[in-house]
């Protein structure tokens, strides 16, 4: 069936920080508890959750733009983080990365077309001429005008930032392109346009993506599939229709069911009040979200749930689920 | 205009009429030598105990009609350059500093987006709810804490008592937020204008910081402005709403009314172009170009650019804002439909 | 344009940064006039040998220790040497001396800062480390130490003022690079696998140039008058090079009946150092508040 484009495997990355004087306390930040998911080559595959779940986290891992602790990466059969320097070089063709911020996302200082020839250039992608007629392709194909290339960033609006991240991404060819919350900071019709285009290059090129983002409308018209995390792990994975139709984990009924909807007559459910929400530094024994749950339950306290699967690709860790 | 009731009648509830009435607003700024409105003719009413939503993307001057009921357009950049804004009786643009300040945050209060940057870092969260009491009521330091402690309750802020003496980077962003909405409530305003309380907020949070303004709001009878520029929360929230496109209201009507019939082409265009999280769409619309610059307006409609319904007259002058029965639209295609 | 682009890029952000500077000098008066002396007193330098009236060590014993008049316009010292030929002369080693000190001083230190402030960890904790060491001396106090040590020549008075100018340069292009290595675009282009040098020189080196360039202009005013100041405790150049340093002191013995001699040459000291520090401080107010996010 589908070719398995990139395969994550018990992917783990703790940070430590230290905080206070003159008493330093060393914090442990769980931003990756050892998570493992796959993207099918041609897939969007939407990491979802809300502020520090440590789903940027986990897109950046996959890239090695930071180095995970422990765990595995594959790529087209081949280990990510086993890879030496040459051989990263070359996976760094193949897998790109869009940003949500797109005035901190350029260098202020470089003309667009420049910055859209370098990585050519750097990676010997044609002679001058070649990278040319490239650079001028690839701004009609995110849809700027030809005479961007002359122009700096700050000249354009944030949409148009936004494709111009797109198309630098674009400039080595990858495979897959890991798009972090890639619409978030648009506005509402922009965002459309952006989402548009991504859809656009996916269906033109073939492109996989993991579409991280917050906004579950966003990920269920962009996605097939999605994982959704909170505090450090995978709660829930599957097709995207099955996942919003009924979802299983307490979690990601919650998330679905305070998103907003522009409709007043479904009128969105208050999610309870129940003190501050724990994060990833202390999360709560046993599930994580036992503090928060509605069903929570005596085992929910004391241990974490096993990983199950449950039919037609999808998974869930919840003890409403076990056995 | 005409029945502007008399100051000294108003007494705080009970007179008829909408307690916040904007009229021909124009707030404008200066760029480049030459004044340019940021909001232009705005005019709605709020009733009493009525919430209104102002919707719009960034820059279309939503926030800047807020500030300017606040009496807060940065200067000297910008000026109200027109209209008025009646509140109990009185011209909120007629009123000098002195008196604004006075009204500020006891009859009217503000809460912003970002909760982290309003509160003041080396203060304690207890100190900033009551500083309000001190000063717009004269109570005394105890009184004054007793009654900000209750605030904190109010707003759910769990062990409010524990956390009375804490300082806000102790809290979570929606935390700072409810401490926010205390502070803005404890004057017990007539109106509040919310902007853009829980764009900084993940989801859950901003359900239940939501429900949390919705029930104060009935609790303490006020009504609300809320700016927003997500539609979701406006279905939320909102009784009626007015949808604003690069400095004007091109459309207001009642929340049911609004998303049932979207009149005008940009209000349509914007519902179609959301993806949802209840439903399939298969296709997703999308808005052409981007809204122009506040230098360069044209000079009909200023949607007739990204319009697909466009026609010459469109462009010949600025379409009024016009309807029947409380649904109003600025588009000459769609007005006579 | 995209022809040689890998090279013309850090020339292009060089003159990207000046053409800022330019746009925030425009408002401010003082940096103008600061700008104009400095330029002025370039010129003269550069034009010494044609418009300086006699050789700088050419000795008219007979109008020895001649107060100003007509001939010479700013009289003569104690071997009758014109005391306006040899100010301007003199002109050409301050200006020499510093502005090589401080560019080495300049390209060495931004170097270190950037590399330091891009790698961070201990690598960047021990460079630190140093630089606060070598901030801690005062920089007369550090030249005198390393002339009284090398010996006083031109080369060694340059070394020692560039090795007092290392540390701030060090410091200014390390903050913003912290800064500026955790915008997104940094990360797409190691992302992009773009090597670290590329991406320091490249993409960092660009960004910090402002604030090294207005650095640079104060750091100028502060080599000359250490320069100057070396030269009169007699660590700087040797006579009978004329040396506005020395100038002063050979003028010291003699104040009370022939000020003229120490007091041209102050006021051309003086002279260069505020308009470099007008030009400096109308820069840095340019640069400064807008740390810029989005430009």
């Amino acid at each position: 069936m589908a070719e398995i484009l990139l395969a994550v495997e018990r992917l783990k990355k703790f940070f430590t920080q230290k905080r206070g004087f003159p008493n330093p306390e060393t914090v442990t930040v769980r931003a990756l508890d050892e998570i493992s998911f796959t993207v099918n080559r041609g897939e969007a595959f939407g990491l979802v959750g809300e502020s520090g779940c440590g789903k940027s986290t986990a897109g950046r891992c996959v890239l090695r733009l930071i180095e995970p602790d422990s765990g595995g990466v594959t790529y087209a059969g081949e280990d990510v983080l086993e890879a030496g320097k040459e051989r990263l070089r070359l996976l760094r063709r193949k897998m790109q990365i869009v940003f949500q911020d797109p005035y901190a996302s350029l260098n202020p200082r470089r003309m667009i077309g420049k910055a859209l020839a370098e990585p050519m250039q750097v990676h010997g992608l044609g002679d001058s001429a070649e990278i040319d007629a490239r650079v001028e392709a690839l701004l009609a194909e995110v849809g700027l005008p030809p005479d961007a290339r002359w122009r700096f960033p700050h000249e354009f609006s944030g949409g148009q930032r936004q494709r111009i991240g797109i198309a630098r991404a674009l400039t080595v060819s990858p495979e897959l392109v890991v798009a972090d919350e890639p619409v978030s900071a648009l506005d509402v019709s922009i965002q459309s346009q952006i989402l548009l285009l991504l859809r656009g290059l996916q269906d033109k090129h073939g492109l996989s993506y993991i579409f991280i983002s917050h906004d579950l409308g966003v990920v269920r018209w962009f996605c097939q599939s999605i994982a959704v995390m909170y505090l450090g792990r995978i709660v829930e994975t599957g097709p995207v229709p099955a996942i919003f139709d009924d979802p299983l984990h307490p979690y990601t009924r919650m998330l679905r069911e305070s998103s907003p909807v522009p409709d007043p007559e479904v009128r969105v459910a208050p999610a309870r009040i129940a003190g501050e929400v724990p994060s990833a530094v202390n999360p709560p024994a046993g599930c994580h979200f036992h503090t928060r749950c509605p069903h929570v339950m005596d085992k929910c306290r004391q241990a974490y749930p096993e990983w199950r699967m449950v039919g037609q690709g999808r998974g869930v860790a919840c003890h409403l689920h076990g056995a | 205009m005409t029945t502007a009731v008399k100051a000294g009648a108003a007494s705080t509830s009970d007179t008829p009429g909408p307690i916040l009435r904007v009229e021909s607003l124009t707030t404008s700024f200066r760029s480049g030598g030459a004044w340019h409105p940021a909001v232009r003719d705005v005019s709605f009413d709020l009733a009493r105990h009525e919430t209104l939503a102002l919707v719009g993307e960034s820059g279309c001057g939503k926030s800047m009609t807020a500030l300017s009921i606040m009496g807060l357009v940065p200067k000297p950049a910008g000026r109200i350059a027109g209209g008025h804004i009646w509140f109990e009786g009185e011209d909120l643009t007629q009123l000098d500093d002195e008196a604004m300040r006075r009204i500020r945050g006891d009859r009217i209060s503000m809460i912003f987006q970002e909760p982290m940057t309003s509160l003041n870092p080396v203060l304690t969260v207890g100190f900033q709810v009551a500083e309000a009491l001190f000063y717009h009521r004269g109570m005394s330091g105890r009184e004054a804490d007793r009654m900000a402690l209750d605030l904190l309750e109010q707003v759910k802020i769990p062990s409010a008592r524990r956390r009375f003496a804490d300082y806000p980077h102790q809290f979570s962003g929606g935390m700072r937020q409810r401490v926010m909405i205390a502070i803005a409530l404890a004057c017990r305003p007539q109106v509040l204008l919310a902007d853009e309380p829980t764009t900084a907020l993940d989801v859950t949070i901003q359900a239940e910081v939501l429900a949390l303004l919705a029930e104060l709001k009935t609790a303490y009878g006020m009504s609300m402005v809320f700016i927003t520029h997500n539609l979701g929360v406006v279905a939320a929230i909102a009784d009626r709403v007015a949808v604003m496109y690069a400095g004007e209201i091109v459309e207001i009507a009642t929340v049911r009314e609004l998303f049932r019939r979207p009149t005008h082409p940009y209000t349509e265009l914007l519902m179609r172009s959301i993806p949802r999280v209840d439903r399939n769409i298969a296709e997703l619309e999308t808005i052409q170009g981007q809204v122009p610059s506040i230098s360069a307006m044209p000079p009909g409609c200023r949607f007739a650019p990204r319009c697909p319904l466009r026609e010459p007259r469109c462009e010949a002058a600025p379409p009024p804002l016009a309807g029947r029965s409380g649904h109003h639209v600025r588009c000459v295609v769609r007005a006579g439909a | 344009m995209s022809r040689g682009a890998a090279i013309a890029a850090p020339r292009r952000g060089f003159v990207h940064a000046l053409r800022e500077l330019r746009r925030a000098f425009n408002t401010n008066i003082t940096s103008w006039i600061g700008l104009g002396v400095f330029l002025a007193i370039v010129l003269f330098a550069v034009l010494a040998p044609v418009i300086a009236p006699f050789d700088p060590y050419e000795q008219h014993i007979i109008d020895r220790l001649k107060g100003p008049d007509a001939t010479y316009w700013f009289g003569t010292d104690a071997f009758g040497r014109d005391i306006l030929s040899r100010l301007l002369h003199g002109a050409r080693y301050s200006l020499v001396i510093g502005s090589v000190a401080t560019v080495s001083a300049m390209i060495i230190g931004s170097a270190i800062g950037i590399v330091s402030g891009y790698v961070g960890g201990r690598v960047d904790l021990a460079v630190m480390q140093v630089m606060d060491v070598l901030m801690s001396f005062p920089s007369l106090i550090m030249g005198l130490m390393i002339v009284a040590v090398l010996g006083p020549s031109m080369g060694n008075l340059i070394f020692a003022i560039a090795l007092t100018a290392i540390a701030p340069f060090a410091r200014i292009a390390r903050a913003p690079t912290i800064v500026i290595k955790q915008r997104d675009f940094i990360e797409a282009c190691r992302a992009l696998g773009f090597s670290d040098l590329r991406i320091m020189v490249v993409h960092i080196l660009p960004n910090v140039m402002a604030e090294i360039l207005v650095l640079g202009t104060l750091w100028l005013a502060t080599s000359i008058r250490v320069e100057a100041s070396l030269s009169f405790i007699g660590l700087g150049l040797k006579p009978p090079i004329p040396s506005w340093g020395g100038m002063v002191r050979e003028g010291f013995e003699v104040i009370l009946d022939s000020a003229w001699l120490s007091i041209f040459p102050s006021l051309a000291i003086l002279l260069i150092i505020f308009a470099l520090n007008m030009l400096g401080d109308g820069l840095r107010d340019a640069v400064d508040p807008k740390l810029r996010g989005g430009e």
